[in-house]
């Protein structure tokens, strides 16, 4: 029994280091010198070298990382708010005002969350391109909105509270605006936050559609800026790879402070594509 | 007015931020890609809006490098979700029976899941570099010859898609973990004391409860698989000889390099059917199983 | 912290960050009025660093005139400055390849561009070779101004070649100028390999562009005299032929990956390369790599090559000031082109290649050399298709998958059937 005890912390560790070895690599290859990093003989550089982050923030005309990195957070924490905002208010009027059509609108939600996403790509585009909204930080988040997995999630929540507490408020005279804002949502804040996180993350990581939707450098969000960034850059991995690290770092901090937060929202969430 | 109309009226007034933007970004693009298919539309020749009815579908079944890109993404997909679905499996049975140090191993797990593909691609072009990445050098070391990971047509699609569990293996095996944690203690030892052993014990009694998870985390795989498009355009751009180009991107090259819009979309509903026949078939295998 | 000052917190980081992107602070400080001309193009590499250098300097002495430059990588670039120009939110100014013109041209994007060459202070055209010119004009109006003119050309490691004693009398690297030479140093070179580490004479690298600089060697063309796409030509095949010869029958250049050959020329792994001259740039800022620049050896009937150029295009339809202005900076671009060849690049202006300064260029005025041999890609709308098919064409022969005529028959039929379909396409177009 010990004995496979210790096999089976032997194999998780090993599979724990495959996952976090190749992060740990980034960063220490990073600090190397470009000779270091083409001939790698050990994991750790030998002269230690800030040159590769020099090389990409001097030139910040060239790539405004300060500014992608702005972008992103601009972008994922309005798409954040928003989802928040429509979603709860959609599944309060649909599971507690009981608007009329609003389990069959829930049902169309819900149908619609099965329709990949590759199929919005074009016609979204040119949506945008005729309300004039391409270039603009709109195209990423209002369209980010129209998503049914909030309103789906939330409802199901609210769902499962009772309305008691909700009722009683009611009777000494509160405004349904005011249950909501002052009950109802407290009362789900468990859920909100792990629809805020995974929101929020989603977005941050969101490659295709500041990709396709965004023409101006300024405009870029962290991800397309350093994939372009990298491609005019490839024969200089100690750059790319600085790069990369640069672009890691803000999530990461974000995941070492919320680490149990992020990983139980996504498990109760459950998805990535 | 009365309480009732009130409170009719605040509910749609509730209701109103959401409904508009699902209806201009989730019905109207549908409609919108419904008739951009049956429409021949280049955005570089004014006024070549025409409608042409079934023809962009026609034009498709003749289209060999559409044909490709399905092999391509069919490719993907059946390497991906099965080793995807083993291996988070067994990580989460070998999370589930740790007692000290889980959340931590967990955390470690589920940290790649965090990268964005851009960093993700740029990590692993570097361990695949033929001349000083990783893996040749590691080769080279034991003295054996480098191997040209993502451009031999063999080694190229299982290069992208180990690359792909590294980035979603965390996040499929805690969903997972979640599920078995929530498995009552109870069946399991009522079990024991019948005296099932481990195997009987995960085929009789694991397996059977964590059906619904399970089938939750297939299908939302399978979709996500077969929409494969920047795993393998920043990694290998679609090569060797567009082997590894699947129909996302050829959706995307059609539309935004040779903006040919009506083609694109009939391109997208052609794999939205597809990705409908591999989640039925799912369907239909999990019920078969269940009874 | 609860819910709802979770949520108030959010909202006001939203606030906040959108005033700070939308630039509300920094509106206090007044500024000039200032004819704003917003110029877009692909030079992401250290050659942008130079063009940024120069925009400094005309800003400075154009104090009505603020230019700001905007680089995409060019795999990315033509799709943004064609979707961001049909919607009239595209740049003034912006550079476009001589070969990607034609379809620029006829989505209506780019204006004509006549009197940038009349009246006294005006380009004189005679400065441009007519070969070069040709390609930027459309029913005798001209639509461009060529910058600079970028052959593919050789680059060669004089080290590699030393080591191997391809060397002329005076102990200088001897650069191989004929087949021959060319097929014996890339053999030579190989002898560098150690166990653990392969060495080659030479490597493919832009595949398409590989094939595209011998093809004019071998009297290959793109299209036949009606214009209908002749891919599957004799010359073609047998430059084809040859390409695929180094790989299968003689086995000289390394197993194919993609771009690896630039990578491996750039860590003294590989001796010889063809590339284009703004390649150069990357090489600059190695200390340790001696190098040397040539024509493309001659391999077929008589010397030739691929080139391409870098053309300044005003936008149509934006006002007549900014116009003057986008004009006013072609002008100084142009003229002071001598400075954008130090970057990696041939100047498309005779008068500044007749300059000492650029004679002392040494890869700039060794590939300059091939301009009179030089063939640009076809100027059809449906480039991108037919480079493609080029492309795969020859990756299959490189691969060993196919035969040079049989890859280059489907390259054929496929890029005459998007030709077809977008004549049939754009027939009901009317600009």
């Amino acid at each position: 029994m010990r004995f496979w005890r210790i096999v089976l912390y032997g194999l998780m560790a090993l599979v724990a280091a495959g996952f976090i070895f190749p992060v740990v690599l980034m960063f220490l290859t990073s600090f190397k010198p470009e000779a270091e990093v083409l001939n790698p003989a050990s994991a750790f550089p030998k002269n230690w070298t800030v040159q590769n982050y020099t090389n990409v923030l001097a030139w910040a005309e060239e790539a405004p990382f300060s500014r992608w990195l702005l972008n992103s957070v601009f972008t994922s924490s309005t798409v954040t708010l928003l989802v928040l905002g429509f979603s709860s208010m959609a599944a309060y009027a649909i599971t507690r005002l009981n608007v009329p059509g609003g389990r069959t609108f829930l049902s169309v939600v819900i149908a619609s969350m099965m329709v990949p996403g590759q199929l919005f790509l074009v016609p979204v585009y040119f949506i945008l391109s005729r309300l004039h909204w391409l270039d603009t930080p709109a195209a990423l988040i209002v369209p980010a909105t129209a998503g049914g997995f909030g309103v789906f999630m939330l409802s199901q929540f609210m769902r499962a509270v009772p309305v008691a507490i909700e009722e009683a408020a009611l009777m000494d005279g509160c405004s349904s605006a005011g249950v909501f804002l002052n009950v109802t949502v407290p009362l789900c804040a468990p859920a909100l936050a792990t629809l805020g996180i995974f929101t929020f993350i989603g977005s941050w990581n969101d490659y295709v559609s500041p990709l396709v939707y965004m023409d101006s450098v300024r405009n870029y969000t962290l991800p397309v800026g350093i994939a372009l960034y990298q491609a005019s850059y490839y024969t200089e991995y100690g750059r790319t790879l600085a790069t990369s690290a640069l672009a890691t770092t803000p999530l990461l901090l974000m995941f070492l402070i919320f680490q149990r937060q992020i990983v139980e929202s996504m498990a109760s969430t459950g998805l990535k594509d | 007015m009365n309480y009732h109309t009130r409170r009719r009226l605040t509910g749609f007034v509730f209701l109103a931020p959401y409904f508009l933007s699902f209806c201009c970004f989730l019905l109207l693009p549908i409609l919108v890609a419904a008739g951009l298919a049956f429409m021949r539309f280049d955005l570089t020749a004014k006024n070549s809006i025409q409608l042409v009815g079934v023809q962009n579908f026609r034009e498709l079944m003749k289209d060999s490098y559409f044909a490709q890109a399905l092999l391509a993404t069919c490719r993907y997909a059946i390497l991906m979700v099965p080793s995807l679905i083993i291996s988070a499996f067994a990580i989460a049975l070998g999370l589930n029976s740790m007692s000290r140090g889980r959340d931590l191993m967990r955390a470690l797990i589920y940290l790649p899941g965090m990268f964005t593909i851009a960093v993700t691609a740029i990590l692993w072009q570097w361990f695949y570099n033929l001349e000083f990445g990783l893996f040749n050098f590691l080769l080279k070391h034991l003295g054996s010859a480098p191997v040209s990971w993502l451009s031999d047509k063999r080694l190229a699609m299982p290069s992208i898609v180990v690359m792909a569990l590294w980035w979603t293996a965390g996040g499929a095996s805690v969903v997972l973990l979640t599920a078995l944690q929530q498995i009552p203690r109870m069946y399991i030892e009522a079990a024991a004391l019948d005296g099932a052993n481990a195997g009987q014990l995960f085929w009789r009694i694991t397996l059977p409860l964590l059906r619904p998870v399970l089938f939750f985390v297939v299908v939302t795989n399978t979709i996500g698989a077969f929409q494969m498009f920047p795993q393998a355009s920043l990694l290998t751009q679609g090569g060797p000889l567009l082997s590894t180009r699947g129909v996302v991107q050829y959706m995307y090259e059609t539309a935004f390099n040779n903006y040919r819009l009506g083609y694109a979309a009939s391109i997208s509903w052609a794999l939205t059917l597809v990705i409908v026949v591999f989640i039925s078939a799912q369907f239909f295998a999990f019920r078969r199983i269940a009874d | 912290m609860n819910a709802r000052s979770s949520i108030g917190l959010l909202g006001l980081t939203c606030l906040v960050l959108g005033l700070v992107r939308a630039d509300v602070f920094s509106l206090a400080t007044a500024k000039k009025p200032k004819v704003e001309i917003s110029f877009w193009n692909g030079f992401t590499g250290p050659d942008g660093r130079v063009m940024l250098e120069m925009i400094r300097d005309f800003n400075k002495e154009n104090p009505d005139v603020e230019i700001s430059m905007q680089r995409i990588a060019w795999a990315l670039y033509y799709n943004k400055v064609m979707v961001s120009g049909l919607d009239g939110r595209g740049p003034e100014l912006f550079v476009v390849h001589a070969s990607a013109l034609t379809r620029m041209h006829r989505a209506g994007i780019v204006a004509d561009d006549d009197d940038i060459f009349q009246g006294p202070s005006g380009i004189p055209q005679s400065d441009f070779d007519p070969y070069v010119l040709e390609q930027t004009m459309f029913g005798g109006h001209h639509s461009a101004v060529p910058l600079d003119i970028h052959p593919q050309g050789m680059f060669c490691n004089s080290d590699m070649l030393k080591n191997v004693g391809i060397v002329n009398s005076d102990g200088t690297a001897r650069v191989p100028v004929n087949r021959t030479e060319f097929i014996a140093a890339a053999r030579g070179m190989m002898k560098l390999s150690t166990s653990l580490d392969a060495k080659f004479g030479f490597a493919l690298t832009a595949w398409q562009n590989n094939f595209m600089s011998l093809l004019p060697q071998f009297d290959g063309h793109y299209l036949d005299a009606n214009g209908r796409a002749d891919l599957n030509n004799p010359g073609n095949v047998a430059a084809l032929t040859f390409l695929g010869s180094l790989r299968n029958g003689m086995h000289l250049i390394p197993p194919p990956d993609n771009q690896m050959g630039w990578v491996g020329y750039r860590q003294q792994k590989v001796g010889m390369v063809f590339e284009g001259v703004y390649m150069l740039g990357d090489l600059l800022r190695l200390k340790d790599m001696h190098y040397v620049g040539a024509p493309i050896p001659t391999i077929g009937n008589h010397p030739g090559t691929l080139a391409d150029s870098h053309c300044l295009c005003i936008r149509s339809g934006i006002d007549l000031k900014k116009r003057e202005a986008a004009q006013r900076f072609i002008r100084f671009l142009s003229a002071n082109s001598i400075r954008w060849a130090a970057a990696g690049q041939v100047p498309a202006r005779r008068s500044v290649r007749a300059l000492d300064a650029f004679k002392k260029m040494q890869v700039q005025s060794a590939f300059a050399k091939q301009i009179p041999f030089m063939k640009y890609p076809p100027r059809i709308t449906t480039l991108f298709e037919l480079g493609l098919e080029v492309q795969l064409a020859v990756e299959k022969v490189i691969r060993g998958t196919a035969q040079p005529k049989e890859a280059l028959d489907i390259a054929n039929t496929n890029a005459q059937r998007a030709m077809d379909r977008d004549a049939e396409q754009s027939a009901g177009s009317k600009r």
